[in-house]
Formats: structure tokens, C-alpha cells, sequence
């Protein structure tokens, strides 16, 4: 049984860790960083911190491009930095019904590479992400590759 | 590791490195028993926390050592360099014990005995002691005797200065913290500034930016720590060191109370420790050699820290054999760092410099003490990471110098803000050499190959165009952007080129994460005013990836020699063109700032015309007479210290260097003189006459002085009076000359110094005839009449007076 906080990513349902995610933001105006990696949005700010922010689509490799602004994004903390992780939605908090279970034969190449395993929920089945390959982003992928 | 266990080992450590001094000082001269106090302190505690703790190595080890001492102490025995060396090794074994029990480990068994029988004193002193016993109750009674006087101060000492120990993790976090504040704060005041005026909440949101001015204060102090703490170790490194390469060395510090950050301390503790060991090793001459060359036998080793505005400076000198320059320039050639020309059109200054290129070591033997694989080369990158400089100079046979300047602090940063297609950018202002106008016609953009390069004081720089390195679009045209003349750590010079300047402001600088940071663009994230994030450039490292940081760096050295040179003959100016259309020059340390205002900030129309900048009003002068066409005015904003003015011109021309003998020319209104520059006369302006003409108006208008007579009726119904009449009260003892003296008619006789008139108050009305000037004490009319003539005089005093220093 673990809490989890219920995201929407493309369409997908996914779900991150409940400990991990700080506080939900919505995204109100991006600096950019140029030559900065793919799933690099920009810089914004929460209460005069600075964050980094993901686009969660791009980390894992699709090409999608959404546009930020007015969008939600989870505030989580990774090795003393802040990250902010792009999403589509954010639904609720949820307990897991059950243990993390790898699906046969995997989700893709992309979704395969962020999510540690699927996770039973009452809503019904989510992808749980791993928040270090969020971060790390595609160019991750190659190097694990 | 246990609470308990950790303190021991830090009180341990702490009492270790300020007892290091007394020890050297107390092997200097052994006879001065008051330096065995923090030695035997030390052992002392040392002991009883080890009892405590079960650390039976140790305590045996600190309680052989507080015996000896103990029986110096009493007199019951001399100490002597060996018993000093046995000491030193017990303590040094102490540490490093104290090391493996912070570490958790098992120190190696043995030794412990060799050390204790080396305290044990030699057969011959046992017969010695006897002999001494008299001498040494003198000597113990006299220290008795110090020692009573200094304890109350001691005490009382104790009581000020409470200082308690913290884990300096949780003074980071506070640090950031506070930081955080800021920002939040100028958050808040973006937003207050939007919502517009409301008094209830602008009142104590002012209190809250007081208050958080004063705790940032208070938290950079707490940050600070006395460059003393870095020194304490020297003595005993200088100590080891000349022992073991059996050479005399005095050691002798300056500036310890110089504050720094702390993060900065341990930055420097290195390259530090590294010239003291290259000085000791190569600069100074063994006693023999020293002698031989008629010094004295022991050699001086100093090391001075001053602080300077935001810098700190740290000299360290030897008076040993110098660098050898032909020597250096010998192994540079055959280490390939500069080729022959090169060499051959270096100056002996610049051969010098060269100890810091990679791969340069002078030293034939590699010793134990230096040629450890760690060059000065090392000693410079780690300098210049946290933003300072070194240098070298040296005299062949006297000794040499290094100079180190280091940035005050790491977390707080003034810089310049600027923008490049719509983005803002932050460059640390320590970098910026000048800013100047693509448009100015000297600059001379010029393009070789796909390399852009600029002329500046009449060298090509290489230049950056910002919108290439960042892949950012260029939103002006070439000529409307500005170049900025970047001074790298290094010494080599750059131009970066950005759409435009934006203000410079202070910048609390943030760590970036890793996967920004891998761009090697960008050295953190700052936030401006209103909480909008921005980057600051990592201009270092953007130069280094595109090879702009020259191997050699004596190229460029010899760039900036070359215009120490010049300067120190010539004039440094600023030539422009003015209103009327007429070049002239104005001397470069006059002009604080060039300012770019919108042209409805002049007021021209009444009166003498003025301008507004940063909310403040400055006299205009320069316009003579003509109003701007352009939406935009360009300003000289010139300073002599106290006064500011504003001086409207309408281009740029350069700055330069005018060597040129100066032909005075008096004649002509505030002009210094001509002079020849490029085959063309320029026109020097002359910065005093124009502060003496202008400057002076401006400060008269405030206000008039008054002084008036020193009694409770002049105190209490006379100075409303005049203070209405738009007089400042000043007292006897101002420095200035009063504009107008009142005085009572009985003071008359006293004759004060008045630089404007004197107005007499008669005590009855009768005597108003008998004095010119005076005035019945309650006849008000006559009296504002009075002290508006005197007004009126002061006024037409500054106005010959200013007009005699005109013609």
C-alpha cells in the first residue's frame, strides 16, 4: 500500500510517488534555457524558488510538443535540486491496491524507460514513474542504452 | 557517530590549530613559560576527555605529554628543541588518532613508546636542573605575576565574546534561507508596486525590507570568518618545512582579521599553502647561501591580507633568490609553451608569469616539499574558479611576490543584466571591463572568416555575438546593439554581443541542476525584481569552448602592459562629439557613468535645464542651447566626488589615451587645453572649472548656513525664524564658514570669520540706529528683511565669485 498522486500524461494514466511530490504548481510564465537537453522546458518560479521544468512527454523520447503555459506540473526534489515535472493533468491522490508488478513484454520503448512498474489502483491500472529517468530525460535513455 | 564523540574531536581539532602558533612560539624561545599555557591546556583536556571516552592510546600519550610540561612548567626542568619535537610529534599523533575516530577507524598500533621515551630528558640535564631551580622561581613568579594581571581581562574577555559551536550545514541553510527572503521579498514589492499605493500595507512592508536588509548583514557576517583561522596553520607548516630542508625562516602575518567568506577560506587554503611551500623550497637560500650573499641567516617569509571594497588582496613575499627569469623562459621554450619570437618580445615581467602555465616546473629534483605534481598552474585554476586573480613580480636575489585578489564573497554577485532576443541574461559585473555602442564608428566591426572581431583602444578583440552562442534571434540591427568588453580571470580580453543593457543589480546566484548545467553555458540562476528566474552566463567556460582563452596567455599581458604604460604618461579621456557638433575630450576618471535617457526626462524649458535619472535630478549642462531631436539622449553623468552633473552630448566617440603634450588654453570657458590625438585637435574639457562653474549653483540653491548666537532665546524662538527664511542652522563648530552670522549686540566685539553677512540683535529698540546691521531682537519684519539681504549678498558672492573663476 503506498499513496500515489494520479497524473495524466499524453492520455495516460500514470502515478508518482505521494512522498515525493512536494506540491502541485501551475506553470504561469517559463524562462528558457538555450541548448539546454530536450525535455528542458525553462526555468519558472514557486514562491522565489527557482525550478527546473520537465516535459514529461519529451523525457520520454515523443516529440510531442504541448505548450506550458496554464498547465500543472508537480514540484518534486531530486538530489538538492527542484524540478517541476510537466503534466497534463493532475487527478487525485490514490492508495495502490496492490505491489509493483511488471507487465509482460514492457509499454514501448519510451514509457518503458520512465516507468518502474504498473500499480492497481481504484481508479484502475497506472504506470508508476521513476522521477530520476524523468529528470535524467531522453538523452538518459542512450546512455543506459 | 555518537554526539558526544563528535564534539571531543572538534573541540580537539579546534584546540589543536590555535595552539599551534604558541608552539612555535614557545620553541622560539623556550624560556616563555606564559606560551606553555594553551600547549598544556590542550594536552590537558585532551587527557581528561580520554579517561572519559575510553581511549586509553590517547590519554596515555596526552598524560606523558602533560607531565613534561607539567615539569617545565614547575621548573623542575628546561625545555629544548628536542622536547619541543617530542611534543609536536605527540600532538601530531594526537590529530591524526582524533582523525580516525571521527572516521570510525582502527589507528595502526605501535609508536606510542618511541614517542613517550623521546620526552624523557637527556642524561646531562638532570645535573642542570639543580643550578636552574633559582633562576626558574624568578621566572615562575614573574609569569605568576602576568598571569594575575591578565586574568580579570581575561575573564571579562570570556564574557563578550560567547560563542557557541554550530554544524555549519545549518548555517548554509539558514544562509540560503535568508536569500530565499530576498527574493520573496522583491516578489512582494513587484506586486505591491503593481497593485498600487495602499499605506497600510507599504508601512510595515517597508519595516520588513529594513529588517531583512539587516538580517542579510548579519547572516554575511555569519558567514565571514578572520583569514586568522587560515594563517593559524602556516607556522607550523612554515616550522616542519624548514626543518626538514635545514633553512631559518621567520614567518610574520599581517591583516588576520581580514573576513572572508568561509566557503572562500577553504577555496584558498591550498593555492595558500602551495606558494608558502614553493617559497620556502625554492625562494629561500639555506643559512650558508644567505650569508654568502649578505643577508641575513634567517629567511622572512610574510603573508599580508587587505581588503579592499569587494576584494580581498593576500601578498605573500620571500626575501630569497627570486625567480629566475632566464630559467623559466629556457624550460617554457623546451616545455613548447611559447616559441622563440614570442619569448624574445616578452618582458622580463611577462617570462615571470609564465610559472603558471601548465607544465612549467623549475625545479630540477622533485623534493618532498614542492614539484608534487601540483604546479602553480593548479594554484591559478583554483583562484581563478572562485573569481581571483595572481601574479607574480620578483627581484633577482631579493626575494619575490605573489599577489592573490579574491571576490569577498560567492553567494552574492553584482551583475549586469542584459538581453539578447527577448531573453535577460546576467553577466557577474567583476567580469565587465566596459560597455560600448555597437554604433560608435572606432569599434569597427569586422568580420574574419566566421570570426567576428572588434577594435578596442586599438587592439582586435575577439567578439562573441551572444545570438550565436545562445541560438537566440537578433532583434536589432548591428549597429543599435551594444558590445560588451569582457575581462576574463585570465587576463584575455573578449566582447560579447547582446541586443542591449539592461541595469545592473545585485543577484542572489542559485546552483543550476546538472542537465543545464552540462550546456557549459550558464554558471547559475539568479531571480530579477519581479521573480522572473534568469541565467547567468558562465562567460569563462562559453570563452574557453570556443578557444577564446589563449594557451599563452603573455600575448595578451603584453596588451594590457602596453596600456599601463600608456596611461602612466598620458591622459586617459573620453572623446565625444557634443551638441554643438564640436569633438571634445573629457578625462575618463571624471565620468561615472554614460548614460541613454528618453528625451522627456530633460527639462530644458525653465531655467537651467536638468534631468532625471534613477529619481534623481542632476543639472544638465552640455546642450548649449539646443534641444534634442532624437527620442533618446545620451549623457555623460560626471562626478568630483560629491556633486553629480549630467553632460548631453550626442555621440561617442572613443576612449583613449591622449599623449599628446597639452597646449593650455585658459581663455576658452572650461576648457583644460588641445591636444593632438590621430592627427586631429581635440578639445580637453577642463573637469574642474565646469565643477567650480556648475557644481557650486547646485549646492548654494539648497541652502544658505546660518550661525547663530549660542543662548536658549536664540535656541528656541530665533532658529524657527530663520529656518523659515529657508536658512540651515549650522553651529560654531561647523566647519564651513557660516553664509550669515547673527550675532547679539554684546558678542559684536568677537569678530568670527563670516563668508556672508553679519546681522546684529539689539536687546532694546532704541539702539536699532546705532549699528548697521542690527536688528531690535522682536522686530520680525526687519529681521527676514535682514536675512534676506544677507541672502541675497551670499547669492551675489557665489555669483562673482563663479564668474571670476570663469574669466
Amino acid at each position: 500500500m503506498e499513496l500515489l498522486v494520479m497524473i495524466k500524461i499524453d492520455g495516460q494514466r500514470c502515478a508518482l510517488r505521494a512522498l515525493q511530490v512536494h506540491s502541485v504548481i501551475e506553470i504561469e510564465a517559463i524562462t528558457a534555457v538555450p541548448h539546454a537537453p530536450d525535455h528542458i522546458l525553462g526555468l519558472c518560479t514557486k514562491r522565489s524558488q527557482t525550478l527546473t521544468v520537465i516535459d514529461c512527454l519529451r523525457a520520454a523520447g515523443k516529440s510531442k510538443q504541448v505548450n506550458p503555459l496554464g498547465k500543472r506540473a508537480a514540484v518534486v526534489e531530486h538530489e538538492g535540486h527542484v524540478y517541476a515535472l510537466l503534466v497534463d493533468e493532475v487527478e487525485d491522490v490514490e492508495d495502490s491496491t496492490n505491489e509493483i508488478v511488471a507487465v509482460e513484454g514492457g509499454y514501448g520503448t519510451e514509457w518503458s524507460y520512465l516507468a518502474e512498474g504498473m500499480v492497481e489502483t481504484a481508479q484502475g491500472p497506472a504506470l508508476l514513474l521513476n522521477i530520476d529517468r524523468l529528470i535524467a530525460g531522453a538523452g538518459g535513455i542512450q546512455k543506459a542504452a | 557517530m555518537d554526539d558526544l564523540l563528535a564534539d571531543f574531536v572538534a573541540e580537539t581539532r579546534e584546540m589543536l590549530e590555535a595552539s599551534q602558533g604558541e608552539i612555535i612560539a614557545w620553541e622560539a624561545d623556550p624560556s616563555d613559560k606564559s606560551r606553555l599555557d594553551a600547549i598544556f591546556r590542550f594536552v590537558h583536556t585532551v587527557k581528561g576527555n580520554c579517561g572519559f571516552f575510553d581511549f586509553p592510546r590517547l590519554e596515555r600519550l596526552s598524560h606523558a605529554a602533560e607531565d613534561a610540561l607539567s615539569d617545565v612548567r614547575s621548573g623542575r626542568r628546561d625545555s629544548d628543541a628536542d622536547l619541543v619535537t617530542a611534543i609536536l610529534a605527540i600532538i601530531d599523533r594526537i590529530s591524526l588518532m582524533a582523525d580516525a575516530i571521527e572516521a570510525g577507524e582502527e589507528f595502526p598500533d605501535g609508536g606510542d613508546d618511541e614517542l613517550i621515551a623521546a620526552l624523557q630528558p637527556c642524561e646531562h640535564e638532570t645535573g642542570v636542573i639543580a643550578d636552574h631551580s633559582a633562576t626558574a622561581d624568578v621566572t615562575q613568579a614573574d609569569s605568576e605575576n602576568t598571569n594575575s594581571n591578565n586574568k580579570p581581562a581575561q575573564t571579562s574577555g570570556a564574557v563578550t565574546a560567547r560563542t557557541i559551536r554550530l554544524p555549519t550545514e545549518l548555517l548554509d541553510r539558514v544562509m540560503s534561507g535568508v536569500s530565499d527572503m530576498v527574493l520573496a521579498r522583491n516578489d512582494l514589492a513587484h506586486r505591491l508596486q503593481m497593485a498600487g499605493n495602499q499605506p497600510t500595507i507599504d508601512g510595515p512592508f517597508e519595516r520588513l525590507t529594513t529588517i531583512l536588509a539587516d538580517v542579510r548583514d548579519a547572516i554575511t557576517r555569519m558567514r565571514m570568518q578572520r583569514i586568522e583561522n587560515l594563517f593559524s596553520v602556516f607556522p607550523r607548516l612554515v616550522r616542519d618545512l624548514s626543518n626538514e630542508l635545514g633553512k631559518q625562516v621567520l614567518v610574520d602575518f599581517e591583516g588576520g582579521n581580514v573576513e572572508l567568506d568561509r566557503e572562500m577560506v577553504e577555496m584558498i587554503r591550498d593555492p595558500l599553502t602551495h606558494i608558502i611551500r614553493n617559497a620556502l623550497d625554492h625562494g629561500i637560500e639555506p643559512p650558508s647561501d644567505r650569508l654568502k650573499a649578505g643577508k641575513r641567516e634567517t629567511g622572512l617569509l610574510s603573508i599580508a591580507a587587505r581588503q579592499s571594497g569587494n576584494k580581498i588582496s593576500i601578498v605573500i613575499t620571500d626575501d630569497g633568490r627570486g625567480l629566475n627569469a632566464d630559467k623559466i623562459a629556457t624550460k617554457a621554450l623546451e616545455a613548447g609553451i611559447v616559441d622563440q619570437p614570442t619569448l624574445s618580445a616578452m618582458s622580463r615581467e611577462q617570462v615571470l608569469q609564465l610559472v603558471f602555465e601548465p607544465g612549467l616546473s623549475t625545479a630540477d629534483a622533485v623534493s618532498s616539499v614542492s614539484g608534487r605534481g601540483v604546479g602553480l598552474d593548479v594554484v591559478r585554476d583554483n583562484l581563478e574558479r572562485v573569481g581571483g586573480t595572481i601574479k607574480v613580480t620578483s627581484t633577482p636575489d631579493q626575494g619575490s611576490l605573489f599577489y592573490l585578489t579574491l571576490p569577498l564573497t560567492l553567494s552574492i554577485i553584482s551583475g549586469i543584466i542584459i538581453e539578447q532576443g527577448g531573453e535577460f541574461f546576467a553577466i557577474p559585473q567583476s567580469y565587465v571591463e566596459e560597455v560600448v555602442q555597437m554604433e560608435a564608428e572606432t569599434l569597427d566591426f569586422i568580420t574574419v572568416g566566421d570570426r567576428g572581431m572588434v577594435t578596442f583602444r586599438g587592439r582586435r578583440v575577439p567578439c562573441l555575438n551572444l545570438a550565436d552562442v545562445l541560438g537566440l534571434p537578433d532583434q536589432l540591427e548591428q549597429k543599435q546593439r551594444s558590445a560588451i568588453l569582457v575581462r576574463l580571470a585570465s587576463g584575455d580580453l573578449i566582447a560579447l554581443m547582446a541586443d542591449s543593457i539592461c541595469n545592473i543589480s545585485d543577484l542572489v546566484v542559485k546552483p543550476l541542476p546538472p542537465a543545464i548545467m552540462q550546456t557549459e553555458l550558464y554558471g547559475g540562476a539568479t531571480q530579477l525584481d519581479d521573480g522572473t528566474p534568469i541565467l547567468v552566463l558562465d562567460i569563462p567556460q562559453i570563452a574557453l569552448n570556443r578557444n577564446l582563452i589563449s594557451d599563452t596567455r603573455a600575448q595578451r599581458i603584453g596588451g594590457l602592459d602596453e596600456l599601463e604604460e600608456a596611461l602612466e604618461d598620458g591622459i586617459q579621456a573620453m572623446i565625444f562629439v557634443g551638441f554643438d557638433g564640436r569633438k571634445r575630450a573629457m578625462r575618463l576618471d571624471t565620468i561615472q557613468r554614460i548614460e541613454s535617457v528618453p528625451a522627456s526626462a530633460l527639462e530644458v524649458n525653465a531655467g537651467d535645464p536638468r534631468v532625471i535619472i534613477d529619481g534623481q535630478i542632476l543639472d544638465l549642462i552640455g546642450l548649449e542651447g539646443a534641444s534634442p531631436a532624437t527620442e533618446k539622449v545620451k549623457l555623460l553623468r560626471i562626478s568630483d566626488g560629491t556633486t553629480e552633473l549630467a553632460y548631453a552630448i550626442q555621440q561617442i566617440e572613443d576612449a583613449v589615451v591622449l599623449d599628446d603634450t597639452l597646449t593650455p588654453a585658459k581663455e576658452q570657458d572650461c576648457v583644460e587645453g588641445i591636444v593632438l590625438h590621430e592627427g586631429e585637435t581635440i578639445t580637453l574639457l577642463d573637469s574642474y572649472a565646469i565643477f567650480a562653474k556648475y557644481g557650486r549653483v547646485a549646492k548654494s540653491k539648497t541652502s544658505l548656513t546660518c550661525q547663530l548666537p549660542d543662548s536658549d532665546w536664540a535656541d528656541a524662538i530665533l532658529a524657527p525664524l530663520v529656518a523659515r527664511c529657508g536658512y540651515t542652522i549650522v553651529s560654531a563648530s561647523h566647519d564651513q564658514k557660516p553664509d550669515v552670522h547673527i550675532i547679539m549686540a554684546g558678542d559684536a566685539a568677537k569678530d568670527q570669520p563670516t563668508a556672508g553677512g553679519v546681522i546684529v540683535i539689539q536687546d532694546t529698540p532704541e539702539d536699532g540706529a546705532v549699528h548697521e546691521n542690527s536688528v531690535y531682537r522682536y522686530d520680525e519684519n526687519a529681521l527676514v528683511e535682514a536675512l534676506r539681504d544677507a541672502r541675497v549678498q551670499a547669492l551675489r558672492a557665489a555669483a562673482t565669485g563663479k564668474s571670476e573663476e570663469a574669466a
